[in-house]
């Protein structure tokens, strides 16, 4: 993209400039990654430290894993505002399953099928009902919390089954469970994204409908797809939140996590109106959230105060990218 | 002729990073004078009229209104020195209303600061009734046609006081009478002193309504003189730095067996009882006005409408289309017309929009190669001489005639027998336009059948086999291709004449 922005011209004078430009309209996410964790190891010398690396992992691990999701509703031009509720849904079923079977394994497929269901319905509203994205999944989003909270009767519930919480709490070598299984779906979603048609047509799709529709692209059904998958994401998320602490909260699970996501693929360089951006984006989207809640306890900085600085960071973002 | 002289644009210089775009231009224009600003597109004629509309400041050189030296360093003072530009985008906000549009940005306000509504309605009125038409202050734009936004543009010019208006391709979206009444009312606004500066790729209507010229080349000024003086050729040649032949293209091969026979298809309010048959290797060309339904006839055929009635038979066969996909597999492709709203895909490479139908031929165990995808972009790079340095770059970067040829490799790709193709020229100049053509021949030649859809009358002449005129939605005449004349086709297309017999 560097040096042909003028059709066919090839503007050498201005080629340095140009590719400079270009490196930063590519990788300005990567770029503020490093200047970050930097300047994080130079503010305070435990940043650095192995533990705290792995714990900043951890943490991000689960918002992670829904911002994959939401990075493939955004390139398709949508928004899923109902992850967090859907998470709390998913993380009530699933404990209900595994107490009533003793079964982890059917406590995991309930966990997907819950999921991937209620994302199957957004697909189907958006899709075929031909209701925005937003609206459709505000519906959802309400819907789902409130299933969970009648299921719950408002309250947690918890796990009976021995072995459930060792998916969140153990490790392999260094590398706890969840961070494996993040770097797993990054890695997957990677290649859905850009080896296979289903990435190339969602990109298409989301860049112009009409030209996708006309290219012979069946866009009804790329679109259900794609909700589902953020659908099943989100249940491995939900997996992973409900293994932690081995329970979950109809009430309190969950609660913005659709803000945090969305921050993330915004920061990772996506666009609000589809087909344009990454999944390593918002990789890396997700690790500059982490680094800065991080940062933010390090230095104790009122928890208050936490969302101020997150706000900040999430304009400026786009400010840079609205540059090129 | 000098003591006439209005705007003087002198010795103008402009270049966009480094790439010189105006090399030393002059222009004159006339009081109360049509001058036509000629060019292939990419000749510099926008970034012309850009600087005299201020949205451009010029490197060198400088812009004289009645012998004075103006300054244009914004658009609001080139519209205080009474120029307006009319873009070929119009600018309306089609949910406001007829005179909310006029009044944009200079709304009539009583003392308080509440709008005058009736003051305002009563000028927009009495404006559009100079200018010979009859619409509601009130109505909302989004309900006009295209023709009448175009005059409410005019009338805001009219309405800011302006002396000199600024058309880029205004007769593109106009379907033939409304270009009549486009030309009555621009050499009305001639007689009252208005001068006109027209950009247009239609030759036949610089003759028909300017006085002047001037043609641009690659960023310089060619030459300039009367109109009348001229014949159309050498302006082309001067346009094109070569001459283009206009001649028929059809070679007259011998067509196989029927492709596609299309019965009864009727679809309400759009188009009905359309009957055709299209053979291997024939050019089916569909002219008409804007409106006329072949635009929809042909999405319906390739399932992007789904409600009509009807058969349509592929190869003997009946078979029902309900969505693109399964016309594609029926061997129907459709390079639609408006490329950038309906064919290109902006975010994708040239390669990914190429291979975008036809994914799985790029495929291996579900992956898509992109070594595979690579080569066979160069074949068709070859094949259609598509001008890219880096085919990895997005499309929206190359020039419409190159974004054709990669949306017609496309289709090829696809290997589609039936090829659909809406106003395949659109936007495109006057060079690569031949190129297209060719292509079209080529392909009939080797056994596609092929369908043009076309507002243009001579261009479905030049290349088409049988010619089919529709007028509201039905076929109303159809002519072999070597004897529709123009003007046969223009009493059919306006429903002055049907001719219910010939079309069986």
């Amino acid at each position: 993209m560097a040096n042909t922005n003028v059709k066919e011209y090839n503007p050498q004078v201005s080629n340095a400039k140009s590719r400079l430009t270009w490196l930063w309209s590519e990788y300005s996410v990567i770029i503020a990654f490093i200047i970050i964790f930097i300047a994080s190891s130079i503010m305070n010398p435990r940043f650095l430290d192995i533990n705290n690396q792995l714990n900043i992992l951890m943490q991000v691990s689960i918002i992670g894993i829904v911002a994959l999701g939401m990075t493939v509703v955004m390139l398709s031009g949508g928004i899923d505002l109902s992850v967090g509720s859907v998470l709390a849904l998913v993380g009530v079923m699933t404990v209900l399953a595994l107490n009533a079977s003793g079964s982890i394994l059917i406590g995991i497929f309930t966990a997907l099928v819950v999921g991937s269901f209620a994302g199957f319905l957004n697909g189907l509203m958006v899709a075929k009902g031909r209701i925005a994205s937003f609206i459709a999944t505000l519906g959802m989003m309400a819907a789902a919390r409130s299933i969970a909270l009648y299921i719950a009767e408002g309250g947690s519930v918890s796990g009976e089954v021995k072995g459930f919480t060792a998916i969140a709490n153990n490790d392999l070598w260094i590398f706890d469970y969840p961070v494996i299984i993040f770097f797993a779906m990054t890695a997957l979603v990677y290649i859905l994204m850009h080896k296979t048609r289903f990435g190339r047509y969602v990109y298409a799709l989301g860049s112009n409908e009409k030209a996708a529709m006309l290219s012979a692209i069946r866009v009804d059904r790329i679109k259900i797809a794609v909700y589902s998958l953020a659908g099943l994401l989100v249940s491995v998320a939900a997996i992973i939140e409900t293994s932690r602490l081995n329970s979950i909260s109809s009430s309190s699970s969950g609660v913005q996590y659709e803000l945090d996501a969305i921050a993330a693929v915004i920061i990772g360089g996506t666009r609000m109106t589809g087909g344009r951006g990454k999944i390593i984006g918002t990789l890396f989207g997700v690790l500059i959230l982490g680094i800065l809640n991080n940062m933010m306890n390090l230095m104790n900085v009122s928890p208050y105060l936490q969302g101020f600085v997150k706000g900040l960071i999430i304009i400026i973002a786009v400010v840079f990218q609205k540059r090129e | 002729m000098t003591q006439n002289l209005y705007i003087t644009m002198e010795n103008v210089k402009k270049s966009f990073n480094g790439v010189p775009v105006l090399k030393n231009v002059n222009l004159q224009i006339e009081k109360g004078e049509i001058h036509a600003l000629l060019g292939e597109n990419g000749a510099g004629k926008s970034t012309l009229m850009n600087i005299l509309g201020g949205v451009h400041q010029p490197d060198s050189g400088s812009i004289y209104i009645n012998e004075k030296e103006v300054k244009m360093t914004n658009p609001r003072i080139s519209q205080e020195q009474g120029i307006s530009f009319i873009h070929q985008e119009l600018n309306m906000v089609s949910d406001l209303k007829v005179y909310e549009n006029m009044y944009l940005g200079s709304e009539l306000r009583n003392k308080v600061g509440f709008l005058k509504v009736e003051e305002m309605c009563r000028q927009t009125h009495e404006i559009l009734a100079r200018l010979g038409v009859d619409i509601d202050p009130k109505e909302y734009v989004r309900n006009l046609a295209t023709s009448y936004k175009q005059l409410i543009e005019i009338s805001k010019a009219l309405l800011h006081k302006s002396t000199v208006i600024i058309m880029d391709e205004p007769t593109t979206s106009l379907a033939e009478h409304e270009v009549n009444r486009l030309f009555e009312l621009m050499k009305n606004l001639k007689k009252s002193g208005i001068s006109i500066i027209y950009i247009s790729h239609k030759l036949k209507e610089i003759k028909e309504v300017c006085d002047r010229y001037t043609v641009l080349r690659d960023g310089e000024m060619i030459k300039s003189g009367n109109v009348e003086q001229e014949d159309l050729d050498t302006i082309t040649k001067l346009m094109v730095g070569k001459s283009i032949s206009q001649n028929r293209f059809v070679h007259e091969h011998s067509f196989g067996p029927v492709m596609l026979e299309v019965n009864n298809l009727t679809s309400l309010g759009l188009f009905k009882n359309i009957h055709f048959k299209v053979k291997k290797g024939e050019i089916v060309g569909f002219t008409g006005l804007a409106g006329d339904g072949r635009t929809e006839l042909f999405e319906s055929l390739f399932g992007y409408r789904k409600k009509y009635t009807g058969e349509i038979k592929i190869n003997d066969q009946l078979i029902k289309i309900d969505h693109p996909r399964k016309a594609v597999e029926a061997g129907i492709g459709l390079v639609p017309k408006d490329r950038k709203e309906n064919a290109i895909i902006k975010d994708l490479s040239v390669i990914h929009n190429m291979s975008l139908s036809s994914i799985g031929n790029f495929e291996k165990s579900g992956f898509i190669q992109d070594n595979i995808e690579r080569d066979k972009f160069q074949y068709y790079k070859e094949l259609l001489n598509i001008k890219v340095h880096n085919p990895s770059i997005t499309i929206d970067k190359l020039s419409g005639g190159n974004q054709q040829k990669v949306i017609i490799a496309k289709w090829l790709e696809v290997g589609a027998d039936i090829l659909i193709f809406d106003n395949p020229t659109q936007g495109i100049d006057v060079g690569a336009k031949q190129e297209i053509y060719q292509q079209i021949v080529a392909l009939a030649e080797q056994g596609k059948s092929v369908i043009i859809l076309s507002s243009e009358a001579p261009e479905v002449m030049r290349i088409c086999h049988t010619i089919n005129v529709m007028y509201q939605g039905e076929i109303t005449a159809r002519f072999k291709g070597e004897e529709a004349t123009e003007e046969e086709i223009m009493h059919y297309a306006t429903g002055s004449k049907r001719e219910a017999a010939k079309i069986g």
